[in-house]
C-alpha cells in the first residue's frame, strides 16, 4: 500500500482553524480599507482628527495582510529554532555532564526541574565543600534555563 | 550571529513602544475620553488619538520584530494578543511582563554573550 501517512505541508492551510484566520483576514483587510475611506469622508466634513486615521487605516490594512503572508510563510517553511543543542556551559561546568544521569533521573522521576536541582546538589554535597554547591547550584541554574527554552515556539500556535 | 547581537536591542525597543503606547493609550481613554464626553472639551482626546495612533503603528512593527526575535510562532494566538495589546488600555504592561517572563528572558539567557559565571570559576 502507499504510504497514505504522509500529508503535504500546505494541507495544513486548509483546516478549519486556518480558513477561518483566511476569511477572517480578508475581511479585516477590506473592512481596514472601508474605515480609512469612512474617516476620509468625515475629514472633508470638517473633522480635522479623521485626517491623521485616514492614513493610519489603509497602513493598518497594509500591516495586516503582511502579517497574514507572514503566517502562511512561516507555517509553510518553519524555521528550526537556533542552535537547539548548543548550551555555553562555563569553565569548571563538567560536574553537569558527569552528573548528567543523575539529571536525567531526577527529571524522570517526575520532580522536573527541582529534582535536577536537588540531584546536582546531592552529587556535590558528597564532596561537602561549600564553593561547590555553589556551582552545582549554578549548573542547576543553567540547566534549568534550558529546559524552560527547550520545545520553544513548537507548542502554542494555531493548528 | 547577528541575531543574537540585536536581539537585546529589538527587546528595548519593544519595552519602550509597549510602555510608551501604554501610557498614552491610559491617557486617552481615562482623561481625553471622559473630557470629551463629559467635559465637552476634545483637546486632549484629538491630540493624543493622534499620538497614539502614531506611536501604534510603530509598536506594531516594533513588536512583531521582536516576536520573531525570541521564536513565538507568527500564526499563533500569543503573537496575535501581542500586536493588540497596543489598542487595549493597560494591557500592553501586562502583556510585556507575561512575553518577559515566559518567551524573552529564557531566549535572552540562552544566547551569547552568556552571563559571566562568577560561581564557576571557583573550582
Amino acid at each position: 500500500m502507499s504510504d497514505t501517512s504522509v500529508v503535504p505541508r500546505w494541507r495544513v492551510l486548509v483546516t478549519p482553524r486556518w480558513l477561518s484566520w483566511h476569511l477572517f483576514a480578508v475581511f479585516a483587510f477590506f473592512g481596514m480599507w472601508w474605515l480609512g475611506d469612512w474617516q476620509f469622508h468625515r475629514a472633508l466634513d470638517g473633522n480635522s482628527l479623521s485626517w491623521a486615521y485616514t492614513f493610519e487605516w489603509p497602513v493598518f490594512a497594509i500591516f495586516g495582510a503582511v502579517f497574514w503572508v507572514k503566517t502562511v510563510k512561516d507555517e509553510l517553511n518553519p524555521k528550526p529554532p537556533e542552535d537547539p543543542e548548543e548550551i555555553v556551559l562555563p569553565a569548571g561546568a563538567g560536574n553537569v555532564a558527569v552528573a548528567a544521569g543523575d539529571l536525567i533521573a531526577g527529571y524522570e522521576a517526575d520532580e522536573g526541574i527541582n529534582g535536577i536541582a536537588r540531584a546536582v546538589l546531592d552529587k556535590d554535597g558528597e564532596d561537602g565543600e561549600t564553593a561547590d554547591a555553589e556551582l552545582a547550584e549554578y549548573n542547576a541554574y543553567l540547566a534549568r534555563l534550558n529546559l524552560e527554552v527547550k520545545g520553544h515556539g513548537k507548542w502554542h500556535g494555531l493548528r | 550571529m547577528d541575531a543574537d547581537r540585536l536581539r537585546p536591542v529589538v527587546v528595548r525597543a519593544y519595552r519602550v513602544m509597549a510602555y510608551v503606547t501604554g501610557t498614552m493609550l491610559i491617557i486617552l481613554c481615562f482623561v481625553g475620553i471622559p473630557l470629551q464626553v463629559w467635559g465637552h472639551n476634545d483637546i486632549i482626546a484629538k491630540v493624543v488619538g493622534t499620538i497614539h495612533g502614531v506611536l501604534y503603528l510603530i509598536y506594531l512593527v516594533v513588536a512583531f520584530t521582536m516576536t520573531r526575535f525570541v521564536r513565538i510562532r507568527t500564526a499563533s494566538v500569543t503573537t496575535i494578543i501581542v500586536l493588540l495589546a497596543g489598542t487595549i488600555p493597560i494591557l500592553t504592561f501586562v502583556v510585556e511582563r507575561w512575553i518577559s517572563r515566559r518567551y524573552i528572558d529564557p531566549v535572552l539567557a540562552s544566547s551569547p554573550p552568556s552571563p559571566t559565571p562568577q560561581a564557576a570559576v571557583s573550582q
